[in-house]
């Protein structure tokens, strides 16, 4: 529905790198290849639909 | 209903002031004064602290709330406090933080981009208002030691960002203890202690000395000269009781009669830094003299007959 959501960006919890992923990538740093990974609060707008009929 | 005049004349004597503490005798009213005035110090004189916080962007280890709170307990220098409106009684704004009148507002950005620990602290909330500024509580001698960098809000690691704009507002102690100027008010009854020369005079040198000691804060000393036992520190007194149970055990009741005096009272005040503490006292005074004035508007309407019944009968009796 979406035409073009607005990616995610992550922090590495090892050396602080902004990472952008996309559905299906793998969860891992692209600087230091460290696993974990903090999600940064997005911009986009909660579906009020979908937010309410939970 | 002609009534007696209970009107007295306080007199306030200042023994110590700095700019965060303060110690008076405050004489010739009764503790209902001195109460009214230390609670009025504590909970209704207004400073100025933030109140309203949007969070832009924070991937720091703290949530949103956590940060608001803090945010809020930061003292500010409230002087123009007095002089300013409620927000809830502005009529010139609707409380958006950028009426001159009501509120004052502040911006925060930090992002830690290097390997050391970002210390985020009140020194980085930037205000175009520079009346009303987070309390520097750094030693004017200019000792830059450790932690002379304001008070710490949060820690940034690499990456971890911080930003937002907040709203601080006027507002008292009563609301929320963040608004309270004060961070102790006490006052004591000043002791009126009589030593029983006569009865003093039967002890031996060394009773009188065991007595001396028996009271747990320094009272009493004994002269070296002629061994009499004479009032050192009449105030470190702290109704402990201790002497007079002493002087019982010794079979000497009556040896000394400590009461304290009905009309006398010795203050402290500390300051959180928002006001000065002699600011505080002055303040807190005008606030309980407006609060007076509330009470006197009403004085002859039918209601203050059944509110205030005797009371109001005094007041019209000056």
């Amino acid at each position: 529905m979406d035409p073009q959501p607005e990616p995610v960006t992550y922090i590495c919890g090892d050396c602080g790198m902004e990472n952008t992923l996309k559905p299906g990538d793998v969860i891992q740093c692209r600087e230091c290849g460290y696993r974990i990974l903090y999600k940064k609060r997005t911009r986009r707008k909660i579906d009020q639909c979908s937010a309410t009929s939970l | 209903m002609e009534g007696k005049s209970y009107q007295r004349f306080p007199k306030i004597k200042i023994r110590e002031m700095k700019d965060d503490f303060l110690k008076f005798e405050l004489r010739d009213t009764d503790a209902s004064m001195a109460n009214a005035l230390r609670r009025v110090m504590i909970a209704e004189v207004p400073t100025i602290a933030i109140d309203l916080v949007e969070i832009e962007v924070n991937s720091s280890v703290l949530n949103d709330e956590f940060i608001a709170h803090r945010l809020g307990l930061i003292p500010l220098t409230s002087e123009r406090a007095m002089s300013m409106r409620f927000s809830r009684d502005c009529d010139a704004c609707d409380g958006d933080g950028q009426c001159e009148f009501c509120s004052v507002e502040f911006h925060l950005r930090a992002k830690c981009m290097s390997d050391q620990t970002l210390d985020v602290t009140s020194k980085d909330l930037y205000t175009p208002d520079h009346t009303v500024v987070p309390v520097d509580f750094s030693d004017p001698a200019g000792d830059e030691s450790a932690e002379q960098r304001g008070i710490i809000i949060v820690k940034l690691r690499r990456g971890q960002e911080l930003r937002l704009r907040a709203i601080a507002r006027k507002g008292i102690g009563k609301d929320h203890a963040k608004w309270s100027p004060a961070a102790t008010v006490t006052f004591m009854y000043e002791p009126d202690i009589r030593i029983n020369e006569e009865l003093m005079e039967t002890l031996t040198l060394e009773e009188k000395r065991s007595w001396v000691e028996s009271s747990p804060t320094r009272v009493f000393e004994i002269d070296p000269d002629t061994h009499q036992v004479y009032v050192f520190d009449a105030e470190a007194y702290t109704y402990d009781d201790e002497v007079i149970k002493k002087a019982e055990a010794m079979g000497k009741a009556g040896l000394v009669d400590i009461t304290a005096k009905e009309d006398s009272f010795i203050f402290t005040v500390e300051s959180t830094g928002a006001i000065k503490a002699s600011q505080l006292v002055l303040n807190a005074i005008e606030i309980l003299k407006q609060k007076l004035d509330a009470v006197r508007l009403s004085e002859d309407t039918v209601e203050a007959d059944d509110q205030f019944g005797e009371l109001g009968a005094h007041m019209r009796g000056g």
